[in-house]
């Protein structure tokens, strides 16, 4: 236990600290060449103190900064009274998340990896600017509260990512991967990114109006995200979410099963407890389309008078990071594959879209389901992908619209975003969309 | 502790280095409906380091100051591995040396109001919104950032710069049956406590908007001509032409390097655009960049000609143009990343009026509502809108997202007012992992473009 919490303990009525040290390493590609190698040290803490019955917090840079705990007590003069108590002592769940060979990842690793990934894009396609991006990162982390909790973790990943902008357009095609472990070999993600790639060269317009949508594991954003906002503990407390007392009700397909998956082994969205130090657990949130339950923190769960399901992260939508205080977000959210290999889709489809990601969602009304974005991806046509989109908008309601899923495929990737878990190409039935 | 700093970089086996050492103040107010949800104020610092050396370049952060010099030198070791694998080095633009300081003064500084004052402003302006019956919760923020910052290189500068950015934000949102809508509200935009107070009748205006919001009917899916007003014009130039013009993203993009050669026709005659972070009280002002580089006025677009861009000391030295003074970090987590300071479309020769009367059937949108662009491609959004039907503003609309490829839509604007104005909260998010910065100012009249992609709900 560190001192601060046992100093707090004669001080406050209750108290929580929160500190993160990671390392990291980055080596960028540019238009083909190494770029930069970034290497960042630092260490970051957040206190949250009860004080008389009111909540303060404060940060730092180190638990051993002078002044921490007078600082959050003279933050918590002005809170509003605490409507919870910080983490109880728990056992918490073990997840393998540590490798000591990524541990162990330098700079030159990095570059080695990076320069293999570029000889596979080169010999595929030497034409391309390319963009090469690996980071490592090692982090440890420690929750402990004056109620017991002792929470430590170390975790490492490591993350690839490379894509190209495409001709013509500002767009790129890119392809990512994430793992615990080292890996070296990308053969079959180069080789995928050289097909969409080629799908690229020539642009197609679909025809205004409603058309089957595939979204691949990268999109998954665009119907994630509405569904966060309607199962996340605020807005359920508030009653600003359409998912209010609907828990047991068909809201999206039955082919749609959404899990929050926290303790997948080797997973790099894994994590045995959350950011209050609240143990993580394996739960559905929609099964067969039916809604199962909502994502809550501490304090939102005591509004509600729940338990807290070990959803709290220090995240807003825009930002995250020790600064930010715990909001309900899911740990590593997934969705179940189906049985329908996604090539089969496009291959089904009279005219469709396949969209890889969508742009300006946040401008849209999310927070009740909907998204309008522009649709980054491909045009299909009898069957085939005839050419990418140029100014397409696609929009929907994903409580209307996703109750209508055709297929699921047997492939599952990562989204272009922070969700991070594994999720499957869906193909919808139909939404707007808005070609030039 | 400078003269510490410069020793660390002036010691390195670097073709060059430097150092940027920051002392943070953050002081947060966040209220989410009735609720005070958090009242912080807090120090945070640390350092980062850059180094060239044999043609490449590393950067690196650091916490603990203990850590500066082995940093650096690590730093150092890794510019070269990278200067190793290319084949067209990196260099850097010449610039002048300079032993400076700037502070920040402003007659009602925030720095000198205390936080009960500050949480009673917020508490009062979030108070005004909850009386309006349809409103079914509020974000309101009061943000400040404080900075002091020491920058030195190896090239001899030392320079002390100050940082100060108040501001109190949030959303105004309301409810009627399952139709929901969100509305801006932000004050300040720098160092003086003063803008943020006696905002209650530009506070009530935004309040009327949402209340009226939910009854609007959706805006419909189509190619439209639009009139956007400042705010949204503002986003627009900074969205979609801006971040093309900072050098750092065409730097390794050949086929945009070669469609934005300077002297390029990119839009009609009236077409001015100019990035200044030198006039005072605008969100985007500083005098020194986070390269020790002082900021100029560079026009962009002169005449619908571009004219020039936004670059660093690498980026100079790599297109062979003046250096502008662009690069700005967030804070010490981040290196500094060529972006705009103050960008506007200069006023034109049309009147509001005018630009109504000259349309049949489209839109008016007003209200900033974020966007996002990637290459020549943007997205955004319009807080509310007003149909405009053979030539008259009509009914009010709301859930319009607006997108469109860069080089027509800049063609496309047709008119321009001469009613500038500028947002006064800052705000764009840039890099990887993203930097959001408070210091980004825009600015625009009202513009008539010809035709955008509408993507209704």
């Amino acid at each position: 236990m560190h001192n601060l919490i046992e100093q707090a303990k004669g001080t406050v009525d209750q108290a929580e600290l929160y500190w993160k040290r990671g390392h990291t390493i980055s080596v960028e590609y540019e238009n083909q060449r190494l770029q930069q190698i970034t290497e960042n040290d630092l260490s970051s803490v957040a206190l949250r103190v009860i004080d008389d019955g009111k909540m303060g917090s404060t940060y730092a840079v180190s638990p051993n900064q002078e002044g921490l705990l007078a600082q959050a007590t003279a933050a918590a003069a002005y809170g509003d009274p605490a409507t919870f108590s910080f983490a109880p002592a728990a056992d918490y769940p073990t997840v393998d998340v540590f490798s000591a060979e990524t541990d162990a990842l330098t700079s030159e690793d990095l570059v080695a990896l990076c320069e293999s990934v570029k000889a596979g894009i080169v010999k595929l396609r030497d034409d391309l600017p390319f963009f090469i991006t690996a980071d490592t990162e090692s982090e440890e982390l420690v929750i402990e509260t004056t109620g017991g909790a002792d929470a430590h973790s170390r975790s490492n990943r490591l993350f690839l990512g490379f894509g190209a902008p495409i001709k013509g357009a500002g767009m790129s095609v890119f392809k990512v991967k994430g793992s615990v472990s080292p890996f070296t070999r990308v053969d079959e993600l180069i080789a995928e990114f050289a097909e969409w790639y080629g799908w690229t060269e020539k642009t197609s317009t679909p025809t205004t109006g409603r058309l089957p949508v595939i979204f691949s594991p990268g999109a998954s954003f665009l119907y994630l995200l509405p569904l966060w906002a309607g199962v996340e503990g605020d807005a359920i407390e508030k009653k600003t979410s359409p998912l209010s007392d609907r828990v047991g009700e068909q809201i999206l397909s039955e082919r749609l099963s959404v899990i929050d998956d926290p303790l997948a082994s080797t997973d790099p969205g894994s994590r045995s407890f959350d950011d209050e130090g609240t143990p993580c657990q394996r739960r559905a949130i929609v099964e067969k389309g039916i809604l199962k339950g909502s994502l809550l923190d501490l304090r939102t769960a005591a509004a509600l008078g729940q338990a807290s399901t070990g959803n709290a992260v220090k995240r807003e939508l825009f930002g995250s990071g020790t600064e930010t205080k715990p909001n309900p977000w899911p740990i590593n959210l997934t969705v179940a594959p189906g049985s329908v290999p996604y090539r089969e889709m496009i291959a089904g489809l009279e005219e469709g879209l396949l969209v890889y990601y969508g742009m300006g969602f946040h401008s849209g009304n999310y927070p009740q389901g909907k998204f309008s974005v522009q649709a980054v991806g491909f045009h299909i046509k009898d069957g085939v992908v005839v050419g990418r989109l140029d100014r397409t908008m696609v929009a929907g309601d994903i409580y209307k619209d996703f109750k209508h899923v055709r297929a699921v495929s047997s492939e599952r990737g990562r989204p272009l975003s922070f969700l991070g878990g594994l999720t499957p190409y869906v193909l919808v039935d139909s939404l707007q969309v808005a070609g030039a | 502790m400078k003269e510490k700093l410069a020793e660390v970089v002036g010691g390195l086996s670097a073709d060059y280095a430097d150092l940027r050492y920051e002392e943070n103040r953050k002081t947060r107010i966040s209220f989410r409906g009735k609720r005070l949800v958090e009242v912080a104020s807090y120090e945070t610092s640390g350092g980062h380091v850059r180094a060239y050396a044999g043609g490449g370049k590393a950067i690196a952060s650091f916490s603990d100051p203990a850590r500066a010099a082995s940093m650096a030198k690590a730093v150092a070791a890794s510019a070269l591995i990278v200067g190793d694998k290319r084949d067209k080095p990196l260099r850097l633009a010449v610039a002048p040396t300079i032993t400076e300081s700037f502070p920040i003064s402003s007659p009602r500084d925030v720095r000198t109001i205390s936080l009960k004052e500050k949480l009673d402003l917020v508490a009062h302006y979030n108070e005004t919104i909850l009386r309006e019956p349809t409103v079914a919760t509020t974000e309101a923020n009061y943000d400040e950032f404080v900075s002091r910052r020491v920058f030195v290189n190896s090239e001899g500068s030392v320079i002390e710069y100050d940082i100060v950015v108040a501001n109190i934000l949030g959303f105004i949102v309301t409810k009627k049956e399952e139709v929901l809508q969100r509305v801006r509200f932000a004050f300040g935009g720098d160092a003086d406590f003063g803008r943020l107070q006696g905002r209650d009748a530009d506070l009530a205006r935004q309040i009327e908007i949402a209340r009226r919001l939910p009854d609007a009917e959706p805006a419909k899916a189509g190619l439209f001509p639009v009139i956007l007003d400042p705010s949204e014009a503002g986003l627009f130039i900074h969205e979609a032409f801006g971040h093309l013009s900072e050098a750092d993203g065409l730097q390794n993009n050949p086929a945009f390097r070669a469609k934005l050669q300077l002297g390029t026709s990119l839009g009609r005659e009236i077409l001015n655009v100019t990035d200044d972070p030198l006039p005072p009280g605008l969100p985007g002002s500083y005098v020194i960049d986070d390269e020790g580089v002082r900021g100029v006025r560079t026009s962009l677009i002169a005449g619908g000609v571009l004219s020039g861009r936004m670059h660093s000391r690498e980026t100079a030295a790599e297109f062979g143009e003046p250096l502008s003074g662009n690069m700005r970090a967030v804070d010490t987590h981040n290196t500094p990343v060529v972006r705009m300071s103050n960008i506007f479309i200069e006023t034109g020769p049309h009147t509001f009026d005018e630009m109504v009367a000259s349309i049949e059937d489209g839109y008016y949108l007003v209200g900033a509502k974020g966007g996002q662009t990637s290459g020549d491609q943007f997205t955004f959004g319009a807080q509310w809108g007003y149909k405009i039907e053979n030539g008259r503003l009509g009914a009010l609309v709301r859930d319009i997202n607006m997108s469109g490829e860069l080089f027509s839509t800049l063609q496309a604007i047709s008119m321009i007012g001469d009613d500038i104005s500028f947002g006064e909260r800052g705000g764009c998010g840039k890099g990887s992992p993203p930097q959001f910065n408070r210091q980004s100012g825009k600015g625009a009249p009202h513009i008539r473009i010809d035709q955008v992609t509408i993507g209704g709900v």
